[in-house]
């Protein structure tokens, strides 16, 4: 009998694979299905010491039964007023006018003062837990008591590009792996035609920090996230250029098709040729998914009108959480819209900036909790609205009513979360009368991305990434602890 | 955390990763229904199935043990337990527990009975059930020996004899080239050897490959780019004997030989061009010197015992008076000097995180010198050497303290607690004139830059003022005097009256925000002085590694790997196991030098000739490249874990000829690709398995192209290949959602995208191997197609077959544009050559359109030299017939939507719709993500 010669080679007995799974049946829905799962399972292992590890994106089980299985994260970017939205303080109302009576830490000297600024709105207490609430978002009202609202976030870092590090990334450095990334890492893909972490970016301009925002950092860079653009082609690579229409495009993989199975027809037992084959109709099916995903056309009348995709001031952001909606609904892990240059960043101007940025998203947000839960999505996902910091209770830009603003705080800041595990109608953590420092049930960013992995089913301490002699994680130990309280 | 648990947990990990692999295959067998007997088992410990043979604990019982249980049971003087397993007559002599086993009864040893119940080994990594089975039958078998046990182990570690046989520690065996039979078509020794085993399996050579077929596969070998027109010409014009032989001649000749497989050489030294280690991975922006003293070293068949050398030692080949290292060098270097020291570079290839803050520097330079005999050790001696860092190798006969011989060799270079950083390490090239130019420079850039200082001064003075007078008189007077007062002697009034008006603190940093005209003024200045000081002589640097003339320091043995645990001194020594139980002496400290001299001793007795393992890794390597995998499929691991040789015979007779031919590498190759193994036609023979044909070299294999080739090969049929040599690499840049691509990085301070795209002027199209190497931001491109991430280094690359890479050719603007570019080559190159009518049918060009309608002709022309271009060869008649009907039907297509004004895009050489060439764009892009492009056959 001829015997194999080589005793010890992977790649032989994977080509021998090949060989029986298409030589005898022909190419196939077999060779589609090898490849699907060879794409999900490309555990191909064998690592001793000296060589590259591999990794795959074969969902993996969670440490412990999950809460959530997808998130949505509408970043904020900018840094919203927390004292204007989500944290009424009375005492800085009294103060108005008058010099603050602590310490600031200013990010603009020169337009810098010590005026206090009570917040021009009003607040009422909202839902059946009375959370109170600005007049500005008078949508996110209707669902109080789907909310938990944290005022206490702290991130202790003063610019924009370290906030959003910290808040991304769970560093203040640059070039760590995004949470999207970590997530992925950590949980695999549970779709098999769309990638597991998809951004949204804004039209009118990346956030601050660009590209890194959804960077794998060192973790391999089949964690990126994937962007989908905000034209055509809205995903690089999934999806054809602008004049590259769909009958275009189907004969175009006709004719390669008919060029590589005529060259297949002389090496009928070359499996890599046919599992390329494969490869074409499986990214040809990949890319229709995408387009299905991203297609809201589909949707009733009453969706898009809940999303505000009728309305000029909502429809951008509106499709975007549509589109975020639909996405996790076939599978995707971690979705994150971003709000593009700095459209919270109200250094000055903010009588009138602040109301605008929220119709930009009070509206498409709520609709997306609301719709979540209608589907009776919300349970598992976790929607999650904020930015990398909070402003100040001072006068920024003292120069008329009409200019004044407020510089950046990351003392302490609010945000709301939805979902996945967090406690409906609950309110955590105060900040002083001010509303500049987080005083009581201070949320770090680590606390947060602990949290977070907790719900995932993911232990923080086991999501470790080893590289040589060199560990990294999201969130280490010592940092950062999950909030029970934030919970239901 | 203790480095001591990390290498702990790396080894651990490693294991895990076996059986992980082990899992992970059976499953999807079984998930397709495969039958998979046949093909275990897998690897090394259970290496030979002993069904029927004789158990014995020097064959089977010890290495199981040696894996699991010895860094517990007898390794080092640890005797857990009291029990040590490293011999059968200790087992049966037990511990405090009592006798280990009880020969001939495996439910009466307590031994059994601890690993049987998973008590033993203790931690996550437990024995395979059938390892436990073996050693159970071992036991009921009477527990046999092969032979008399010594009475003693000593102090040192104990070869077996199994350990000294085994075959990659012997000697390169003197083998004869077996006779062969008229008519078997054997054409070389290679040949021979091969039919010495296919002949006996009933298998043959298959019949040659015809000649284009021959030429492509040669070209992508040597050059690693498809034939161009002209050499197709050539070649298929040149009927007479010998044709084959010149051109590889020529290719062998040609300067982008060096480039090809230089970029093999930089696989294996993990040639990088950033320093790894932390997210930050900063830049090594004099690394791209000693790639390409490696494509100068190839392309000059420098010989590779001289390659070697250079390598690990060529600072200390300097002439002895010019050994005085330290930077800057203060004379000028001969062009060999340079390019010895440049040599070095292969030991500074490894990630060096020494240089980044918040790393724990013990650990980051202990890490540059493991990585360093990884890949020293992998590239040169197919072994790894890394498991015995911590503890004696778990596989391999390597104890401990070889390791720490080993790494004494390079530690006077580097010299851990004498660290020098990356930067450090540098020697520069600047001469004294070079110097006392840069010198005078420098002096008129701090004159500017005096006067800048003085003007923002006055500016922050300027605002100041401005502020004051926003507020009122008297307080502003007291601020004044509060301003004047140094900071740590302000009262406390005076604080609270700064902190109460915050616009008052005007600094350097701040006063762009008060006075942009201001601020911009001095950020001329700063341009200006940055001018100037760009006009200094440029200084190039070798990152190079060269010791300190004079520093010897003691190279100790790490207890369990941890820095922080040195034990005993060791002096440098070659492995062990290699010299036959005597561990070769490397030159302590050579007084003709300056250096210690033990690199280069090493080197010289690497390759002495009789080395057992260089020229065979060497050779093996080599035959990789050429056939797809090595007559050793494990090319950095010749050990017990490694793959065994298919053709020991053979791999010995090359290491041979390679040694005795001078070290060439040329030679060789032509020597492979002469012979009828090489040449052979990759058509299957229907009645033999494929996998089996392949095994024995019965018939071409059939392979995808390297990412590198792929990149290089589409842009040179877009015509744009830009074939400049050398050089500082090619930059690259995230695009706007954060691809990695060529190009120049133009975001704003805030990292975001600016729109703006710089002009590379060619430069993005030039090769791969001189695009930027950064081991965090790998070129998309490449990366997509399996391009290694160096860590350390890659002993052989795997090829995927995965929907990124379709996706990739179907959508991504690279390729689409080089789609486009190729087709309007064709139409320019068609459009100038002459009418179908009058073409010369031999030509490479040859349009064949006698017989079809003339509104076809310009389809087929276009079509044919296309297909020319992408496959070397004409496309049959009904090949080209469908190509025609593919381009007239879409042309047709894009007609009616341009009727219909449905168009979207122009094209982008003329302001012109064209179907026509819309069309042939398509094509062309499926002729390039075609298999028949993408594999070489």
């Amino acid at each position: 009998m001829k015997k194999l010669l080589v005793n010890n080679s992977a790649d032989i007995v994977s080509a021998r694979r090949h060989f029986l799974a298409s030589g005898a049946m022909g190419l196939s829905s077999v060779a589609l299905s090898w490849l699907l799962r060879q794409e999900r399972a490309f555990a191909v292992p064998a690592k001793p010491k000296s060589g590259p590890q591999r990794y795959d994106l074969l969902p993996k089980n969670p440490a412990h039964q999950p809460r959530a299985t997808a998130m949505i994260s509408l970043f904020m970017q900018g840094g919203p007023s927390q004292v204007d939205l989500f944290d009424p303080k009375p005492e800085l109302t009294r103060y108005n006018g008058k010099p603050y009576p602590h310490k600031v830490k200013y990010d603009n000297a020169a337009q810098a003062s010590s005026t206090c600024f009570g917040s021009p709105w009003k607040f009422a207490r909202q839902g059946q837990c009375g959370m109170e609430l600005s007049e500005l978002v008078p949508n996110l009202a209707k669902v109080a008591d789907d909310i938990t609202l944290i005022r206490s976030m702290q991130t202790g870092v003063n610019n924009h590009v370290q906030a959003i590090d910290a808040l991304n990334t769970g560093q203040i450095q640059k070039g760590r792996p995004a949470l999207g990334s970590w997530f992925t890492y950590g949980l695999g893909n549970a779709s098999a035609s769309l990638p597991a972490f998809l951004v949204l970016t804004d039209p009118r301009g990346l956030p601050v920090a660009g590209v890194r925002n959804w960077s794998n950092g060192s973790l391999p860079s089949l964690y990126q996230g994937t962007v989908v653009r905000p034209k055509e082609p809205r995903i690089l690579n999934l999806d054809a250029p602008k004049h590259i229409d769909a009958e275009v495009q189907r004969r175009y993989l006709d004719y390669l098709d008919r060029l590589n199975r005529q060259h297949l027809q002389q090496y009928p037992g070359e499996s890599d040729l046919a599992a390329r084959i494969s490869s074409y109709e499986l990214a040809a099916k990949m890319q229709d998914s995408a387009r299905e995903a991203l297609n809201i056309g589909q949707e009733s009348k009453a969706t898009l009108k809940l999303y505000g995709t009728d309305d000029a001031a909502t429809k951008d952001f509106g499709t975007r959480c549509l589109i975020a909606r639909r996405l996790v609904e076939r599978g995707v892990r971690f979705v994150q819209l971003f709000t593009g240059n700095q459209t919270w960043d109200h250094h000055g101007s903010i009588r009138s900036g602040l109301p605008a940025a929220c119709r930009y998203t009070d509206k498409p947000s709520v609709a997306l909790v609301q719709d979540l839960k209608s589907r009776g999505l919300l349970d598992t996902t976790i929607v999650h609205w904020g930015g990398e910091m909070g402003r100040l209770p001072v006068i920024q830009n003292d120069t008329g009513a009409a200019k004044v603003g407020r510089d950046h705080n990351t003392y302490g800041f609010s945000m709301w979360l939805a979902g996945g595990g967090f406690r409906g109608g609950y309110v955590h953590g105060t900040t002083d009368d001010f509303g500049h420092h987080a005083v009581e049930g201070i949320v770090t960013h680590h606390d947060y991305h602990a949290t977070l992995l907790h719900l995932f089913g993911l232990d923080p301490e086991k999501l470790v990434f080893q590289s040589g002699p060199r560990t990294q994680e999201l969130v280490k130990p010592q940092e950062g602890k999950v909030v029970y309280d934030l919970l239901s | 955390m203790r480095p001591l648990l990390l290498w702990q947990h790396t080894c651990l990990a490693s294991q895990y990763a076996r059986l992980a692999g082990w899992v992970c295959f059976t499953e999807r067998a079984i998930l397709f229904g495969l039958v998979v007997n046949c093909l275990l088992p897998l690897h090394g410990i259970l290496a030979s199935e002993p069904t029927r043979e004789l158990l014995t604990f020097e064959q089977h019982i010890r290495p199981l043990f040696k894996a699991y249980c010895f860094v517990c049971h007898g390794e080092a003087g640890v005797q857990e337990g009291s029990l040590d397993v490293r011999l059968k007559r200790l087992l049966v002599q037990g511990g405090d527990s009592g006798a280990a086993i009880d020969s001939g009864n495996r439910s009466h040893s307590y031994l059994f009975e601890r690993i049987e119940s998973g008590e033993m080994p203790p931690g996550e990594v437990k024995m395979k059930p059938a390892e436990v089975e073996l050693i159970g039958r071992w036991i009921d078998a009477g527990a046999p020996t092969l032979r008399t046990e010594p009475d003693t182990l000593g102090d040192s570690y104990f070869f077996t004899e199994e350990e000294r046989n085994f075959w990659a520690f012997q000697p390169v065996q003197v083998v004869e080239v077996p006779s062969v039979t008229p008519g078997d078509r054997s054409r070389s020794p290679i040949d021979a050897f091969l039919l010495a085993h296919m002949e006996p399996a009933g298998l043959s050579f298959a019949p040659d490959a015809d000649k284009t077929t021959l030429l492509r596969r040669a070209c992508f070998d040597l050059v690693g780019l498809p034939p161009t027109p002209e050499q197709v010409s050539t070649f298929c014009a040149d009927t007479s004997e010998g044709a084959y032989s010149r051109l590889l001649d020529r290719l062998l000749a040609s300067p982008h030989y060096g480039e090809r497989w230089g970029r093999h050489w930089l696989d294996t030294a993990g040639y990088a061009e950033s320093e790894g280690y932390s997210p930050a991975d900063p830049p090594r922006p004099h690394a791209y010197k000693y790639r390409d003293y490696v494509i100068r070293s190839l392309n000059d068949d420098k010989p590779m015992d001289q390659f070697i050398q250079e390598q690990l030692a060529g600072d200390e080949m300097l002439a002895p008076h010019d050994t005085a290292q330290n930077t800057p060098l203060g004379k000028e270097l001969s062009p060999q000097q340079i390019e010895r020291l440049t040599a070095t570079g292969f030991l500074r290839m490894a990630a060096d995180g020494t240089a980044t803050g918040g790393v724990d520097q013990g650990l980051a330079r202990n890490q540059v010198m493991a990585d360093t005999l990884q890949i020293v050790t992998s590239t040169l001696l197919g072994i790894t050497v890394g498991c015995a860092q911590c503890h004696d190798h778990r596989y391999d006969p390597i104890p401990q303290v070889d390791y720490y011989r080993l790494r004494a060799i390079f530690e006077p270079a580097y010299d851990w607690k004498k660290w020098r950083t990356p930067k450090q390490r540098l020697i520069s090239l600047s001469t004294d004139a070079d110097r006392s130019e840069s010198a005078r420079i420098e002096k008129e850039a701090v004159a500017l830059e005096k006067k800048r200082k003085a003007k923002q001064q006055i500016y922050i003075t300027q605002t100041l003022e401005k502020e004051l007078a926003k507020i009122d008189s008297q307080v502003g007077k007291e601020a004044r005097i509060a301003l004047d007062t140094p900071a740590a002697k302000r009262t406390k009034e005076q604080l609270e009256l700064l902190r109460k008006y915050p616009a008052l603190n005007v600094t350097a940093g701040s006063l762009y925000l008060y006075d942009r005209k201001a601020a911009d003024e001095l950020k001329k200045m700063v341009d200006e002085i940055k001018q100037i000081r760009d006009t200094k002589p440029i200084e190039e640097f070798i990152r190079c590694l060269a010791e300190v003339p004079g520093s010897v320091p003691k190279t100790h043995l790490f207890a369990r790997g941890d820095h922080e645990q040195p034990d005993e001194v060791v002096e440098p020594a070659a492995l062990t196991i290699l010299a036959n139980g005597n561990a070769p002496t490397i030159v302590d400290n050579n007084p003709k030098l300056a250096t210690t001299g033990r690199r280069l001793s090493y080197a010289r007795y690497l390759t002495n000739g009789r080395h057992p393992l260089t020229a065979r890794v060497m050779v093996n390597r080599i035959w990789m490249h050429h056939f797809g995998r090595g007559l050793v499929a494990t090319p950095g691991d010749f050990g017990t874990l490694g793959a065994r040789p298919t053709h020991p015979k053979l791999l010995d007779w090359l290491a041979n000829h390679l040694v005795e031919g001078g070290w060439r590498l040329k030679r060789l190759h032509k020597l492979i690709m002469m012979s009828t193994a090489y040449r052979q036609s990759s058509a299957q023979n229907p009645e033999v398995d494929p996998v089996i044909e392949e095994s024995y070299y019965a018939r071409w294999k059939v392979r995808r192209l390297e990412a590198e080739v792929i990149r290089d090969a589409i842009i040179r049929l877009s015509g744009k290949l830009n074939l400049q040599m050398f050089g500082p690499a090619v930059p690259i840049r995230e695009d706007e959602v954060g691809q990695i691509v060529v190009g120049i990085d133009t975001t704003d301070s805030a990292d975001r995208p600016t729109g703006k795209v710089i002009p590379m002027h060619g430069q993005e199209y030039r090769r791969s191997v001189y695009i930027t190497v950064k081991r965090s931001q790998p070129l998309a491109v490449l990366d997509t197609f399996d391009a290694p991430i160096m860590e350390p280094n890659c002993k052989r690359r795997s090829v995927s077959t995965v929907t990124p890479q379709a996706l990739l050719l179907l959508n991504s603007p690279l390729v689409h544009s080089l789609a486009d570019l190729f087709a309007y080559r064709v139409v320019q190159e068609t459009d100038s050559r002459a009418s179908p009518d009058q073409a010369n049918p031999d030509q490479f060009s040859a349009p064949q359109a006698n017989n079809s309608q003339a509104n076809n002709s310009r389809a087929m022309v276009r079509a044919q030299f296309a297909w020319q271009l992408a496959y070397s060869r004409l496309p049959t008649e009904n090949q080209l017939q469908e190509a025609v009907t593919f381009l007239d039907q879409l042309t047709l297509y894009y007609q009616e939507a341009e009727a219909q004004g449905t168009k979207n895009v122009q094209d982008k050489d003329s302001n012109q719709f064209d179907p026509a060439r819309r069309a042939l764009t398509s094509f062309c892009q499926a002729l390039l993500s075609s298999n028949r492009f993408l594999y070489v056959d």
